[in-house]
């Protein structure tokens, strides 16, 4: 039984098969590899020479100070960061809710006229706009702003936190909105529902469980974000953390952060059991 | 509603063509059988018969107006006289059963009625009209119940339940039995032809030869044009033959034109029983 072929045509494997595209690739990942090195000053060596001076920074923060007077000032710290949190989180679901809406692609615009799309293009590029202003600018440096023009104070950071909060989730809603299984929404407009109707019924019904999800995870990381926030004089434990330091008070600090990781650990646990359950 | 018609109407995808030079009319209160292999491009007709593909060339005429160049306004006043059910039932599977059955109602909602109904239910007019539309479908205990928690059977009748709340002029029923037992069949297809016997104009779209015999007007499809069109008596074996010639049974990927449905990721699995077109599988 002699075969016609030896040859195997192979199939290969879940990697990409060597071709110029691969190599072209690596060679772009190993050069980016370099240029980062040596533009950052990388190096192990320093890292492991370095560690005599973290060593004697953290013998220095035991035994922490659990005074009553620090720990008060560890509680205050925390809750005023997680109510910065808190509301930085729901002012900006509330503000990326309607601007995602608006950033949401129509999928039905068969037979549309030019001037029907260009009326429909305003809204959606206008939010985008806005959300991607409000994303792309980091919380820290709209701490800044915000503590230049309100003062000091937790204030400003709940609002550095609710306009990123805003960009974030804004981003994460519509690509959500427009992910949702287009069938049904279909065949909404196909028995005479406008844009709002079938968003209504067809599009937010799909999502809704992903939005509060998704608004969970952000509320998780405002908290990481509001410890930092602090080091701008925008409230929060963070504030206190930078006192603390700036006084060569370990101790004191060591206390600060860990009820700060304890914190972050707890409203991490929380809100991921929560997800879980809405996930079905 | 005064019947529909297509004139030489093309539909390209990504230049594969799904229908092309289809000519077609079809009084008001008719009752047609679409039939055809996986990809002749039996979908894309119902769908060009909402507005739903964009169209190549050709003119589609729904009760007498150019569906194609009706403002956005006029369309939706037009589709809401066009009820569709479809093989994969397409309900918002996390509303309620009952307020998907009054979906069929969505078209006619004003912008304040449409918010309260998404905010406390419909109204008690129509709220009594789907109690009734269930309870004729045989879910009158179900309407509260979350649509996804329902068996397939039971999603295809809440689908008929919309259709009997909206009491559409002309229904588009694209493979309404393809996913549902035998008497879940039958059941659905009595009340389409009672709407038919109303006066509505009744579009059905079958894999299932044996249930389209029983339509006085069959239109076989084959490779998006027209290969049969009359009685059921005159669908010979050989016309039968001639009409799934080269369908393997299986849906090969990349001649399906309805693959760019699924590429948008929409429910991409649902096409893999369509393989048995052409196969009496009751």
């Amino acid at each position: 039984m002699a075969s016609p072929r030896t040859e195997h045509p192979g199939i290969g494997g879940a990697v990409p098969r060597f071709s110029w595209k691969t190599s072209l690739a690596a060679l772009i990942i190993l050069g980016l590899t370099g240029y980062s090195v040596a533009g950052t000053d990388f190096n192990i060596i320093e890292l492991l020479r370095g560690t005599g001076d973290a060593e004697r920074f953290v013998s220095e923060m035991f035994p922490p100070d659990l005074s009553a007077a620090t720990l008060g000032t560890a509680g205050t710290g925390i809750l005023e960061t997680f109510q910065m949190s808190f509301l930085g989180a729901l002012l900006g679901a509330t503000v990326a809710f309607p601007l995602s809406a608006l950033g949401t692609q129509e999928i039905s615009t068969v037979g549309a006229s030019r001037g029907e799309r260009l009326l429909r293009a305003v809204p959606y590029h206008l939010s985008r706009m806005l959300l991607n202003v409000f994303r792309s600018v980091p919380d820290i440096l709209w701490a800044l702003v915000f503590v230049v023009a309100l003062g000091l104070g937790p204030f400003p950071g709940t609002l550095a936190l609710a306009v990123h909060s805003a960009g974030v989730l804004g981003k994460l809603y519509s690509e959500t909105l427009e992910a949702v299984p287009g069938r049904p929404v279909e065949a909404l407009a196909a028995t005479g529902a406008n844009g709002f109707q079938t968003f209504l019924f067809g599009r937010l019904p799909q999502a809704m469980s992903a939005f509060t999800s998704l608004t969970l995870y952000q509320w998780e990381c405002n908290i990481r974000s509001a410890t930092i926030l602090g080091f701008v004089g925008a409230g929060g434990i963070g504030q206190q953390i930078l006192i603390s330091m700036n006084l060569f008070d370990y101790p004191k600090v060591a206390t600060l952060v860990g009820a700060t990781i304890i914190v972050v650990l707890l409203v991490d646990r929380f809100s991921a059991a929560i997800r879980q359950r809405l996930a079905y | 509603m005064r019947g529909v018609s297509l004139e030489n109407v093309s539909v390209r995808f990504g230049g594969v063509a799904a229908l092309g030079d289809v000519t077609l009319g079809i009084k008001s209160g008719e009752q047609l059988a679409v039939i055809g292999a996986s990809g002749a491009g039996k979908s894309t007709l119902f769908r060009a018969l909402t507005r739903s593909v964009p169209l190549g060339s050709g003119r589609v005429a729904i009760g007498g107006h150019d569906l194609y160049a009706l403002p956005r306004r006029r369309l939706n006043e037009l589709r809401r006289r066009i009820g569709t059910i479809y093989q994969a039932y397409n309900l918002v599977p996390q509303l309620p059963a009952g307020v998907n059955a009054s979906l069929g109602e969505v078209g006619g909602m004003g912008g304040l009625g449409t918010l309260r109904t998404f905010l406390s239910g419909p109204g008690a007019g129509l709220a009594k009209r789907v109690r009734a539309a269930l309870e004729e479908v045989g879910l009158g205990d179900k309407a509260g119940v979350r649509t996804a928690d329902l068996s397939g059977g039971q999603q295809q009748r809440v689908a008929v339940a919309r259709l009997l709340v909206q009491r559409p002029d002309l229904i588009l029923a694209d493979e309404p039995f393809a996913a549902v037992d035998p008497v879940t069949t039958e059941r659905v297809l009595e009340t389409l032809q009672h709407l038919n016997r109303e006066g509505a104009t009744l579009l059905v779209n079958l894999h299932d030869v044996e249930i389209a015999r029983r339509f006085p007007r069959v239109v076989a499809l084959r490779g998006g044009h027209v290969a049969f069109d009359g009685p059921p008596d005159q669908l010979t074996e050989d016309a039968l033959a001639k009409i799934y010639a080269g369908d393997r049974g299986t849906t090969a990927g990349g001649e399906d034109p309805d693959l760019p449905y699924a590429r948008r990721g929409i429910e991409g699995s649902i096409r893999l029983t369509e393989g048995r077109d052409g196969v009496s599988s009751h």
